[in-house]
């Protein structure tokens, strides 16, 4: 016998000697004895978030006497010409409409290729 | 579909998430607690303590793992130490129990007087031979890999493969032909 396969036979003999060892409840002591999950950071992120957020609109609002600034900009846009807000209108549309033009293209050309 | 060992400790880092450690743990425990089987010559008990104590050191020390080397060769690495030091508070006191290490054994996959002879033989190789062979021959580590578990060198584990493999052919020259 060579010596190339008499290291594979002990090799495979070896391999063979040892056959799968069912779990039997292994896993389950394993997890029991693991430290108890802490409290992580990205269990806060949403809180922190949230409150972020809550404490800023807050600030805003009392920063701004009550909102009163969105009351004088909406009187301001009143004020504007018809003609200005028609023009507006018209040019957002057009912007609109290219946006969608150059998506479609650029969607069909990545199908094609 | 079936995340890789990588995506599970991915998970443990991320969220903590002990289902998918509990995942490795199913994964790796045969290999794991085989492996002591054979380090600590059958005594079943102690293999099945230090497997626990191995697994749950590498929860804790899983942000060590930097995805170097595979997940399996950097646990081999926390269970040989896990064995070592409790080799070293024994004294390699550890006694072979080979009826219930034969009793555990399946009959049907490999002769029992061969087997019988196989782990008799691996036994009565050394501490550093044994070790070299089982991770080697028997859990298909490269030595490269064998060498990071043992945190010995390269040549080192080369000639404790060879020396180990020779001893083993010796012994078990009636059975190869």
């Amino acid at each position: 016998m060579s010596e190339e396969i008499e290291q594979d036979w002990l090799d495979r003999k070896l391999q063979e000697a040892a056959p799968y060892i069912e779990d039997d409840g292994f896993t389950a002591r394993v997890l029991q004895q693991l430290p108890v999950a802490q409290m992580r950071w990205q269990f806060l992120r949403p809180l922190i978030l949230v409150g972020m957020s809550a404490f800023a609109s807050a600030l805003t609002y009392v920063l701004s006497d009550g909102g009163r600034f969105l009351l004088v900009e909406m009187f301001k846009l009143t004020t504007i010409p018809t003609l200005w807000v028609v023009a507006f209108a018209l040019a957002s549309g057009m912007l609109v409409m290219a946006g969608g033009i150059f998506a479609a293209m650029s969607k069909t050309t990545h199908f094609q290729s | 579909m079936e995340l890789t060992d990588a995506g599970l400790v991915a998970r443990v880092l991320v969220d903590d998430d002990q289902h998918a450690f509990g995942e490795l743990v199913r994964r790796h425990q045969s290999t794991v607690r085989g492996l002591l089987r054979q380090l600590t010559r059958g005594d079943l008990a102690l293999a099945d303590d230090l497997a626990q104590d191995a697994f749950v050191r590498a929860y804790k020390n899983i942000r060590g793992f930097r995805g170097e080397a595979k997940f399996s060769t950097w646990l081999y690495r926390i269970t040989y130490n896990c064995f070592r030091e409790d080799a070293r508070k024994r004294k390699e006191l550890v006694g072979i129990n080979k009826e219930q290490w034969q009793a555990e054994l399946d009959p049907q996959t490999v002769d029992p007087g061969l087997r019988h002879d196989l782990m008799h033989a691996l036994s009565l190789l050394p501490l550093h031979e044994r070790s070299a062979v089982l991770l080697c021959c028997q859990n298909g580590l490269s030595h490269d890999e064998a060498a990071r578990v043992l945190e010995i060198p390269l040549g080192t584990v080369k000639t404790n493969v060879l020396r180990g493999r020779e001893k083993l052919k010796k012994t078990l020259a009636v059975w190869a032909h």
